[in-house]
């Protein structure tokens, strides 16, 4: 037995290391980098698991405390330490998940310096925090029993805490019934967001009338699996009434979950053939309806295996069905859809891991089961300072093995994580793709001579038109596309020998290079420099010292000479954009910003100059951008319609995608 | 007496220049837009792009931004009071308040609230209406920056019979309904267009019904549940203990009783105990 505590132990440590790596990522470079939350799905996995489904865990706690103290039922009286202190610990596992995925978790107190009573959040959190309260000092005489703690003042608060166990207890199952009902009302804001199959005014009932069948099933799963761990005898009998009443309650859970929606006209919703329907039935089936009938079988109670797995359904059923209702059944665009990320589910994973390391911790040292359930105690480590021992030897070793996993676990983590969490959130690459040519037609429009007209089928040409060709500007490939009339740019700048006035800056033995081969990306920075190609032409090692100044020390690109040192013919002389002080250093900035510093300046400067003679809407963003139809564009290709053109802009017309600041 | 102001948009008369977005970010001090994984596209709204151009199918233009309700459902959502409706429009956020909860985001039927999902210290971003503009009595950026009054600033009542009145008097325009007129209960941000602008919410019905008070209906029954489960759990706890409490007598009685009988005829009689105890008296310790 113990060999199989100390394994299970192992197992926890490692996934408590994993849990303290994440722990400073998420907290260090916060949620972006951590989570694969949206802006349309701002709950995920931890509000799913550690909270909605954390606290409907945590039931067994007031669903067992009724049945012994409120009712009597005195033979059940052995699961009650178990399960508050199973509730106890769940709570405060709630408590710790909330702190990693509040935004501003140093705020958690503010919900009491600045209550707002209209929020069903609010009375969740002020539930959860009581309850959390009432749970400690309920479980608290178990710890005020230990030897260690005999002292004549907190044998007072002992005995006092014992008085007010029935005003505790009655208070628990108040705030439980509260809150657990209250975690299906915050869904009900949403009406537009969670499918009609979720969504009922009578969320609340479902919640609650599931969490008490979910407290009994977690009473159950979790006296299997200590019996397991510990290598005492499960009682089956007890267990197996649980087991019953649980079945009772589901079949309610069932009857109202089939009734409401029956009474709101929605039930055709479940018969119909689409994904929700099916995700319903399932759900329904595993929480509700199949262990509801297994658990009716008289020969299921009686296994251990039957109670077992009828537990283990309704808590995964449950599961399933709060992440249902927060994630999978709650409308956000097809295209952008939710699933978490590994570390979001290791994080819950750790923290359920350190949550049952305490609850072993407690189990070994205080009176959680009655002394007759006890297997033999694991033996006390005696360490003999006179003998040097091996890392991994007896069981003295333990302490120092589960420091080891830790440890590995928190390795393990370092080298999973991806570089977003390392470095913190990283904007994708968006590399450039070059313009298109378009076959167009120059007419003039409203007396403008050189508007273009895309060249449509040759039957709908303007008559008196001039064939062009414009250069259509889409990057990143969007699909909303600038069309830019490169003839007419030419001819205003002064014909053939203007190219420098916007092509600043060429590759070597290249004359008018476009902005793609340097700006290379569509937001980020790029690098144009070929270090390896230099290295190359200059005479491999030999050849450093020509670009690196001389001296001892790392060759680093701020010690390198400017690119313009040599390429002289790099750059154009009279460009409109000049290289920054300190010349050329491989550097170029984004496509968007180089472009719109380029053409943005270039048009505020013309409008400038010339007031009178071009329109002062000419720097403005319509001038260039959202007088296509893209996706016309996009299916006729060349061939454009002739009705999709750039006219002159209308007094007024501007902005696009992106800032233009 | 503050006059409730509100926003009128007119689509048809929206060229999609988007200067009031250029204006938007000046005002409020906005990054740059950046292709970030938590963004469809990069001019959707976001925490650095309160207000946008959305393009329908067609290419036609419709600014989206908060549409400030006049009973918002992320102000009943918020559990510190951070969002809080001003009488006079604005749904503004207090980000000493926030502590990253993101049930605003969850509630709102429009989905307008965004996250600066990128930082390690995040808050919650939407439209605030520029309400530190109005106090110092001048109109919203966006309102200013608007070259075809597609935007336009004032008293909701006015606006609203202008509003009526461009529907009514163009009706080859427009469409019959002023969009946020009831809408959720009604809205500070009001449309007229020729487009269904359902999309601009998550669902393209919306009923007239606030959602707060959907949630109310729920929480109103807090005290109702409060007193009706205290009062049966007190009751059960003093019938079960008053029941085990006579039990248990009667069992002493009764032993009491074949204990006397046994004593007066020895080796004859009943076992002395026919029923015993249904259950042990009422333990106190945990």
């Amino acid at each position: 037995m113990t060999r199989r505590l100390t394994a299970v132990k192992t197992a926890l440590w490692l996934l408590a290391g994993v849990l303290g790596v994440l722990t400073a990522v998420r907290f260090l470079r916060g949620l972006g980098a951590t989570t694969a939350l949206t802006d349309t799905a701002p709950w995920g996995f931890w509000i799913a698991f550690d909270v909605m489904s954390g606290v409907a865990l945590a039931a067994g706690g007031f669903v067992v405390a009724a049945t012994v103290y409120v009712f009597g039922r005195e033979r059940y009286r052995a699961f009650a330490r178990p399960a508050i202190l199973t509730a106890f610990l769940g709570y405060a596992a709630v408590a710790v998940g909330l702190l990693y995925d509040l935004g501003l978790p140093w705020h958690i107190l503010n919900p009491v310096a600045h209550p707002q009573h209209h929020s069903v959040l609010f009375e969740v959190a002020m539930c959860v925090m009581l309850y959390l309260t009432v749970l400690f000092l309920e479980f608290s005489p178990v710890i005020l029993e230990h030897p260690r703690l005999q002292r004549p003042l907190l044998a007072r608060v002992h005995r006092a805490l014992q008085k007010v166990t029935i005003p505790l207890v009655i208070a628990g199952i108040v705030l439980s019934t509260l809150h657990q009902s209250s975690l299906g009302s915050l869904f009900l804001i949403a009406p537009y967001r969670l499918h009609p199959l979720w969504y009922s005014p009578y969320l609340w009932v479902l919640f609650f009338v599931s969490a008490v069948a979910l407290g009994l099933a977690m009473v159950m799963a979790e006296s299997f699996f200590s019996a397991w761990l510990f290598g005492h005898k499960p009682r089956r009998e007890l267990l197996g009434n649980l087991g019953r009443a649980a079945s009772v309650v589901l079949l309610l859970y069932a009857a109202l979950r089939l009734g409401d929606l029956a009474a709101r006209g929605k039930l055709d919703l479940a018969l119909q053939p689409t994904g929700h329907a099916a995700l319903f039935w399932f759900e329904l089936g595993v929480s509700a309806l199949l262990p509801a009938v297994l658990l009716q079988s008289g020969r299921v109670r009686a296994g251990s295996g039957g109670l077992f797995g009828s537990a283990a359904l309704i808590v995964l059923g449950m599961i399933g069905y709060r992440f249902d209702v927060c994630i999978v059944a709650f409308a956000r665009p097809e295209d952008m859809p939710y699933f978490p990320s590994w570390t979001e589910i290791a994080v819950s994973v750790g923290i359920v891991a350190a949550a049952m390391l305490v609850f072993i911790f407690f189990v070994e040292h205080l009176r959680v089961y009655p002394p007759e359930e006890h297997g033999p105690a694991e033996p006390r480590p005696r360490p003999d300072p006179g003998t040097v021992r091996p890392l991994l030897a007896g069981p003295a070793a333990a302490p120092r093995r589960y420091s080891l996993v830790a440890v590995l676990g928190a390795a393990l983590a370092v080298a999973l994580l991806p570089a977003g969490a390392l470095f913190g959130d990283q904007v994708a690459r968006t590399p450039v793709a070059g313009p298109r040519t378009l076959d167009a037609i120059r007419v003039a429009v409203d007396g403008r001579p050189d508007d273009l007209v895309l060249a449509a089928e040759p039957a709908r040409q303007a008559p008196d038109g001039m064939p062009a060709r414009a250069l259509l500007l889409d990057a990143d490939r969007d699909g909303r596309t600038v069309l830019f009339d490169h003839d007419a740019h030419v001819e205003r700048a002064g014909g053939e020998t203007s190219c420098g006035s916007c092509h600043h800056q060429n590759l070597p033995f290249d004359r008018a290079s476009s902005c793609g081969s340097c700006h290379a990306d569509m937001f980020l920075v790029s690098d144009t420099f070929r270090h390896e190609s230099h290295v190359g032409h200059l005479g491999g090692n030999a050849g450093c010292a020509r670009c690196h100044d001389g001296g001892e020390g790392a060759k680093t690109r701020e010690k390198a000479r400017a690119c313009d040192d040599c390429h002289s013919d790099m750059l154009v002389p009279g460009a409109v954009v000049r290289p920054r002080p300190g010349g050329l250093d491989g550097r170029a900035v984004g496509y968007m910003d180089a472009v719109h510093g380029l053409c943005v300046a270039c048009h505020e400067r013309e409008v400038a100059l010339r007031p009178g003679e071009l329109p002062a809407s000419l720097a403005d963003c319509g001038t260039c951008h959202g007088r296509e139809d893209p996706a016309r564009l996009r299916r006729l290709g060349p061939y454009a319609a002739a009705d999709v053109r750039r006219a002159a802009p209308p007094p007024g017309a501007a902005a696009v995608p992106g800032p233009s600041e | 007496m503050t006059v409730p102001k509100a926003i009128l948009n007119d689509t048809t008369r929206c060229t999609g220049c988007e200067k009031c977005v250029a204006a938007c970010k000046r005002e409020n001090g906005l990054g740059r837009d950046l292709p970030r994984r938590w963004k469809l596209c990069i001019d959707d709204l976001s925490s650095t792009r309160l207000t946008t151009i959305q393009r329908r199918e067609d290419g036609r233009p419709v600014r989206r931004m908060c549409l400030h309700c006049l009973e918002p459902a992320c102000v009943s959502a918020c559990i510190v009071g951070a969002l809080r409706k001003r009488p006079d429009g604005p749904v503004v956020y207090d980000r000493d308040r926030c502590m990253g909860c993101r049930y605003c985001m969850m509630a709102c039927p429009f989905g307008v609230p965004r996250y600066e999902w990128e930082e390690p210290v995040p808050y919650v971003k939407k439209c605030v209406l520029c309400h530190h503009r109005l106090d110092q009595g001048k109109v919203p950026a966006c309102v200013e920056a608007c070259p075809e009054k597609a935007t336009i600033f004032g008293d909701r009542d006015e606006l609203l019979a202008e509003a009526e009145r461009r529907v009514r008097g163009e009706p080859g325009r427009y469409r019959p309904d002023v969009f946020g007129r009831d809408e959720v209960g009604g809205t500070s941000v009001l449309y007229v267009s020729d487009l269904d602008l359902g999309f601009l919410a998550w669902k393209p019905e919306l009923g007239a019904e606030a959602l707060p008070d959907l949630t109310w209906a729920a929480l109103g029954k807090v005290p109702t549940i409060v007193l009706v489960m205290g009062g049966l759990m007190t009751g059960a706890w003093w019938l079960v203990g008053r029941r085990n409490k006579l039990a248990a007598e009667a069992a002493a009685a009764k032993e009491k009783e074949a204990a006397a009988a046994k004593e007066k005829g020895a080796g004859g009689g009943d076992p002395p105990s026919a029923a015993p105890p249904a259950a042990a008296p009422e333990g106190r310790k945990p």
